[in-house]
């Protein structure tokens, strides 16, 4: 048993693993995180030209939602390793967890903006 | 005998298999596979996105009332705002495009990915002990922040001196509700990561607290992540 303290207490992360959180596995590389920062810069560089262009309602709106929705996952899959917590560690447990609270989350917001909507409208 | 020898083995051998499931910081992994001290932050952000949720509803709600007020041309509105200022551009171009310098305002989004970059390098150096690449990048991910936020008080103040206050009208208070707020958000992000530079320098921030690192990591994104809403939301979409 001392053995086993001396081993778990001496276990250092391997450079390529992420030994923290209770689990071992790897994690983005570097090269890796500056891809996805060049793409973040070109999409927000799209953006930026996009808003510029002069377009009106949805062919405005609709590419620059997909474009901040695409940022959005590379933040959070990647520099947030969600992506990878998510591969990892108990999948279907933390997936319906999660999944549920964001459908929660969304479904309170459209409450919400429903019931202003109609407010302001006069609806009700 | 024989039983008992076995029982006392396989009582050793998981606590061994505690032991190396823990988090070096985090404490027992939880039934998700994360340590606590990750899962309990992950709730905390989930209570962050309902705030900023709600924040930038606030925001959309507001201006769309506040535009069609100005539209109509409600006296208790339109005479939030002195004459000559942005009001005028308000009810001509029926939007609050007018205000926003979306060139300033993408250069402030890349000062803040880059900061996000150079966290995750950070957390990166610290996992594999490189404590010179660790105080660069904490350093260098402080700094980008601090100039997000000289950009965002530059621009209040450019604000300010066009009509626009937090008290004037419901537009202005849901913007600088909105805005201000993920200022204070960053503010505090930049706290945390001085703090960490602080236990780097004395010696206190090793590869077995690179959880910790992960954790103002999280923090960190997060902002930036509701940063790329708020930049499409509110700057970009009319």
């Amino acid at each position: 048993m001392a053995d086993a303290h001396a081993v778990a207490d001496h276990d250092t992360p391997a450079p390529t693993a992420h030994a923290s959180g209770g689990h071992d596995h790897a994690h983005p590389t570097e090269a890796q995180y500056w891809k996805v920062f060049a793409v973040l810069v070109v999409l927000t560089a799209i953006e930026v030209a996009w808003s510029f262009l002069g377009l009106e309602g949805p062919a405005l709106v609709l590419p620059l939602v997909v474009m901040m929705v695409v940022k959005f996952l590379l933040v959070a899959g990647v520099f947030m390793h969600l992506y990878f917590d998510m591969k990892a560690i108990n999948g279907k447990l933390f997936t319906w967890a999660f999944g549920s609270a964001l459908a929660l989350a969304g479904l309170v917001y459209l409450i919400v903006f429903a019931a202003f909507e109609f407010r302001i409208s006069g609806a009700f | 005998m024989t039983d008992i020898a076995a029982a006392h083995e396989d009582g050793a051998a998981l606590h061994h298999d505690d032991h190396q499931t823990d988090g070096h910081h985090g404490g027992h992994r939880t039934s998700f596979g994360l340590s606590n001290m990750k899962l309990a932050f992950w709730l905390f952000l989930g209570s962050e996105c309902l705030l900023f949720g709600a924040l930038i509803s606030t925001y959309l709600l507001s201006k769309a009332r506040f535009i069609t007020e100005v539209v109509a041309g409600n006296p208790n509105v339109v005479g939030t705002m002195p004459e000559g200022t942005l009001m005028a551009e308000f009810a001509e171009s029926q939007s609050v495009e007018p205000m926003f310098d979306i060139p300033f305002t993408s250069l402030s989004s890349f000062v803040l990915l880059m900061s996000s970059l150079g966290m995750v390098l950070a957390h990166s150096a610290v996992s594999r002990g490189d404590h010179r690449n660790t105080r660069i990048w904490l350093t260098t991910t402080a700094l980008l922040g601090s100039l997000f936020i000289g950009g965002q008080v530059y621009e209040f103040t450019a604000f300010y001196r066009e009509g626009l206050t937090f008290t004037n009208n419901l537009f202005g208070s849901a913007f600088f509700t909105l805005t201000g707020f993920h200022g204070v958000h960053v503010t505090g992000g930049i706290l945390m990561l001085v703090s960490l530079l602080f236990l780097s320098l004395r010696g206190k921030l090793n590869a077995d607290r690179a959880e910790t690192v992960e954790l103002v990591g999280l923090y960190w994104h997060f902002v930036d992540v509701v940063w790329v809403l708020i930049f499409t939301i509110v700057y970009l979409i009319p």
